[in-house]
């Protein structure tokens, strides 16, 4: 096991620049979730750490030695691929033996190895299988199986997860988490799929456009995302944002929404520890982005709410999501309790000036 | 299809016999249009040719054309040069195909990965494809003439031989002409066919692969190789079978000689037919040539099947 540092990588492919320079550092034994969408470069981050790619600048150094120049095969590091990358022609068996086998590690460690992963992972009876010969499950489980019988010094997985269905997808999701546990593996793991961040993740990076957004614990990322595309990207339904106007004056501070709403931000303050005074900082009058989770709503509140109008309603079963319009905003409210509300049926809505997140409307940071 | 069968059978009894005799013949009418072509363009002439083996057809004798049985493949047996043109067919057609596709293999391997102008350089391997047999032979054999071509200077400059001499009339040598005229004008068509099938190798098992700790040979003898395998049974099946019965660059090279160590057996066929205009003989010939290559296409298909039954 080891740790890996990062440091100010950078990627170009002519004059397209991939990575702006990253910095990280992954402790020893540490699961690292590299979350983004779709070419925001995690992936490339990922394979140049595998040494699938070449760094345009910067450092990768793992366990402390620069590894910047160190072709893949002397990295010691193991990768788990999207795709799974089996090799067809050997039966499940030979492909999880192929990497002890070319470092001719004796017979009766290659079968101890191979028979401790198979169990770890129940493929005892698929041995001899080749891997067309497997569901989509249990080729991901080989190809884990690939990676756990070398002890390597890091695992890396490409979006391991992302063709299977969901239910499967769900289980091998828990497993990897298990086996983190049992392995304390240092781990780095990518994926667009921000419930696989959020469950896997003892530290997640959230990555966009080739930049670091946020690093943090999922909860951090929940609780208090940086910036705007962290709060919009972590959670599911997505945080409602509604574009309003930062006021304040010496006693208390607000948020003047679209037709004079008006939303009291003093317990926002006091959460966020700031004072009241300090965060005059933030000028009287800019344009800012109020940023809400729709679990944080509260639905009939009784006094003090506001009167929204039901838009649409979408039962998940575990709870209700209801789209709401309250004077020119819409936004999304979700709660556990099954709503017996009809579309066009007035509600009373609060929401609490302790949930709520303000970011700078122009560039997204967080302000409050 | 027995429902079918069975209903028109049923109602037989009623149906005048014109009708009944149509129904009857209307399966094999729906195939005849397929079975007529193959009969007119491939059996008749394939029974023709090898009827004539057992006949004594001769174009200079009138008389000629009668039942021999088996006595063209008595001669046969005890032709000392039949003998020797099968040892050249399998000298000619091992150094050219081995050779062929080695070259081919090297040439398909390094168009695989990506530098500038490999378009260019893809259309240039694939040149000699696309120059005519005959054209290439009479290249070839200039190319060897040390009046006309610089090949023989060379050789002797390199100090390879001991005089500017035609390597085509050296009678121990002369194989090595019409074998090296193949060997440019074939590599292409390894070229093209494998480098098809190293592009459809899915490039993260050489990145999985070098990940579990395999150098550049390892991934080619672990990945590459049982990849290729199924398309290199195949093509060398092909080009084996073409190649034996290729005789074009001899005949323009060498005709066969320098006293007929040249001669493979296609060409020898070739020499009977049209120089000594016996065509029962050729046919003879031909059919042990056709025998030989049916057993050497089984053998490679059986093998490739276990190839890809492995895969």
């Amino acid at each position: 096991m080891a740790s890996i540092d990062i440091v100010g990588i950078r990627k170009a492919y002519g004059a397209l620049q991939i990575l702006h320079g990253i910095d990280l550092t992954i402790r020893d034994g540490e699961f690292i979730v590299l979350v983004g969408p779709s070419g925001c470069g995690k992936s490339t981050l990922l394979r140049m750490i595998a040494g699938l790619e070449d760094i345009s600048a910067g450092e990768i150094r793992i366990d402390g030695r620069r590894v910047n120049d160190l072709p893949p095969r002397d990295r010691d590091i193991a990768m788990v691929f999207q795709s799974y990358a089996l090799y067809p022609h050997m039966t499940v068996a030979e492909n999880m033996s192929y990497s002890l086998r070319l470092r001719k590690t004796g017979r009766e460690k290659i079968a101890a190895a191979i028979d401790g992963a198979a169990s770890i992972l129940g493929l005892n009876t698929l041995m001899e299988r080749r891997p067309k010969a497997l569901s989509g499950g249990q080729r991901q489980r080989v190809a884990m199986g690939r990676a756990i019988v070398r002890a390597p010094k890091a695992f890396l997985f490409d979006e391991p997860l992302s063709n299977l269905d969901a239910r499967l997808r769900e289980q091998m999701r828990g497993e990897i988490k298990k086996l983190h546990h049992s392995l304390s593996a240092t781990s780095v793991y990518v994926t667009h799929d921000q419930i696989e961040a959020m469950t896997l993740a003892d530290r997640i990076v959230a990555l966009n456009g080739g930049v670091v957004q946020q690093v943090g614990t999922p909860l951090d990322l929940y609780d208090r995302p940086a910036n705007l595309f962290v709060a919009g990207f972590i959670g599911s339904p997505a945080m409602n944002m509604i574009e309003g106007r930062y006021r304040s004056d010496r006693v208390s501070a607000w948020v003047e929404l679209a037709e004079g709403l008006i939303l009291p931000l003093h317990k926002t303050l006091q959460r966020a520890g700031i004072d009241e005074e300090e965060a005059a900082d933030v000028e009287d009058g800019a344009a800012v982005t109020i940023g809400i989770r729709p679990e944080h709503i509260f639905l009939d509140p009784g006094v003090g709410g506001f009167e929204a109008t039901v838009e649409l309603i979408e039962p998940t079963g575990l709870g209700t999501i209801l789209h709401l319009r309250l004077g020119g905003v819409s936004f999304k409210a979700f709660s556990l309790e099954r709503s017996d509300a009809a579309i066009g049926d007035r509600l009373s809505v609060s929401l609490p000036p302790e949930r709520l997140h303000a970011f700078d409307a122009a560039d997204g940071v967080r302000l409050i | 299809m027995s429902l079918v069968a069975s209903s028109s059978r049923h109602i037989s009894g009623q149906r005048p016999l014109l009708q009944r005799l149509a129904m009857a013949s209307e399966p094999y009418l729906y195939v005849a249009p397929a079975l007529i072509l193959i009969v007119a363009v491939m059996l008749v002439p394939l029974v023709l040719g090898l009827s004539y083996a057992f006949r004594d057809v001769r174009l200079l004798n009138p008389f000629s054309g009668g039942f021999v049985g088996l006595d063209h493949f008595r001669v046969l047996a005890s032709d000392v040069a039949f003998a020797r043109a099968l040892k050249n067919t399998l000298l000619w057609a091992g150094a050219s195909v081995s050779l062929q596709f080695t070259f081919g293999l090297i040439l398909a391997l390094l168009l695989d990965r990506p530098f500038r102008g490999r378009a260019i350089a893809q259309a240039l391997v694939f040149l000699p494809w696309a120059v005519p047999s005959f054209l290439s032979g009479l290249n070839w054999a200039w190319m060897f003439n040390p009046v006309v071509g610089p090949l023989p200077h060379w050789a002797f400059a390199l100090g390879l031989t001991s005089a500017p001499t035609n390597l085509l009339s050296d009678p121990t040598m002369a194989m090595w002409g019409p074998i090296i005229a193949n060997v440019w004008w074939g590599i292409p068509f390894f070229a093209i066919t494998l480098l098809a099938a190293l592009q459809a190798i899915p490039r993260d098992l050489y990145e999985a692969a070098s990940i579990d700790g395999a150098n550049a040979v390892q991934r080619f003898l672990s990945i590459t190789l049982p990849f290729l395998a199924p398309t290199i049974a195949i093509t060398v099946l092909l080009r084996t079978v073409w190649i034996a019965n290729f005789a074009d660059l001899i005949i323009v090279m060498t005709n066969g000689g320098p006293a007929d160590r040249t001669q493979i057996v296609a060409s020898y066929i070739f020499t009977q037919a049209f120089r000594r205009l016996d065509f029962g003989y050729a046919s003879a010939i031909a059919v042990v040539l056709l025998v030989l290559l049916m057993t050497y296409s089984l053998l490679i298909v059986l093998l490739r099947q276990s190839l890809l039954r492995r895969a």
